[in-house]
């Protein structure tokens, strides 16, 4: 039986009900996940050549991707989930004061992320990639989008923990349930970066024709 | 007497846990590095594609047995993550067998 079971309520599982719920629904996100990155990498297959801009140009995704910035961001987000660790460990010491500092890195981190990706989508915007003109900005942008609507509701949630701690109710093993939960949850997103930034990134960069064999174009930015 | 004993080896078992978290950022940052020197090395891209599969599943299950406590919690949550892995991985296979893009005339679509 884990630290906090003991002081919660019984589960015929010797599992807290509220880590079991979030199993469950990271379980259930980890489908609807693989089915975005499966329709992604389906249609890549399918449309290997990228897109029409809006002056009717064919563009390649290979000159709108920033393989630095992404790098940059998958390793912030990496580092993130390495503090939310510290944050629960923390919580489960009962070192409040060292919860507060890790947990302000990691909302710090996730804000840089969503950054990024804000950057990124408005950089592929104003390049002519959009949701509406072709398939690859369809499933580009509701794969991505949806995981980084994942980052913000988890920031979203760490700064109230944050806050919460201030108000001295945020202590004892239910707290420490508490914060873990929030913790699978911000792992999680994390996961699912770890196979994005490989399946949707780096495999466009694959072979001297490119991994989708659409042919890598001149590097023109 | 007991609860000071409990009380140690618990905050033994967190500090072992700490210096886990440390070596496996330290392991996450080196291998998101290697995987992107790797793809501009002139290696058969098969080779490579393979790599980065590994990669990719191994800092998976290590952020989800370390960081998300897999390794140290109950078995079924283990079991639970892994049906969904496994439903997940049959979506992405069921989707690519059902929509073969070589069978799929793509003309009527442009």
């Amino acid at each position: 039986m884990s630290e906090a079971a003991a002081h919660d309520a019984p589960t015929s599982t010797g599992i807290e009900h509220k880590k079991l719920i979030m199993w469950l629904f990271l379980a259930s996100d980890c489908m609807f996940f693989g089915t975005l990155i499966s329709t992604h990498l389906l249609y890549r297959k399918l449309y290997p050549t990228g897109f029409t801009d809006a002056e009717g140009h064919q563009r390649f995704i290979q000159n709108l991707f920033n393989i630095e910035l992404t790098s940059f961001s998958t390793f912030i987000l990496l580092m993130s989930s390495f503090l939310m660790a510290l944050a629960v460990s923390a919580m489960h010491k009962g070192q409040i004061k060292s919860f507060r500092r890790n947990v302000l890195g990691v909302i710090f981190f996730g804000l840089i992320f969503l950054g990024c990706q804000v950057f990124e989508f408005t950089h592929f915007y104003h390049q002519g990639l959009t949701i509406q003109n072709s398939v690859l900005g369809s499933t580009f942008y509701v794969l991505t989008g949806t995981h980084g609507t994942h980052v913000a509701i988890g920031v979203l949630w760490l700064i109230l923990l944050y806050f919460y701690s201030f108000s001295g109710k945020l202590q004892g093993h239910v707290a420490a349930l508490d914060v873990e939960v929030a913790g699978l949850y911000w792992h999680f997103v994390d996961i699912v970066w770890i196979i994005i930034f490989t399946a949707v990134y780096l495999v466009e960069y694959l072979g001297p024709n490119g991994f989708w064999g659409s042919g890598l174009p001149p590097v023109i930015k | 007497m007991s609860d000071l004993t409990h009380d140690r080896a618990f905050l033994a078992e967190e500090t072992r846990r700490y210096h886990h978290f440390i070596t496996l950022a330290l392991w996450l940052a080196v291998i998101t590095g290697a995987e992107i020197v790797l793809i501009f090395l002139p290696v058969p891209m098969a080779v490579v594609l393979s790599v980065l599969i590994l990669l990719s599943v191994g800092k998976f299950f290590a952020v989800t047995l370390w960081f998300m406590h897999l390794i140290y919690d109950k078995r079924l949550l283990f079991w639970i993550f892994l049906s969904a892995l496994v439903l997940a991985l049959a979506t992405f296979t069921a989707l690519i067998a059902l929509l073969n893009p070589a069978a799929v005339d793509t003309k009527w679509f442009s």
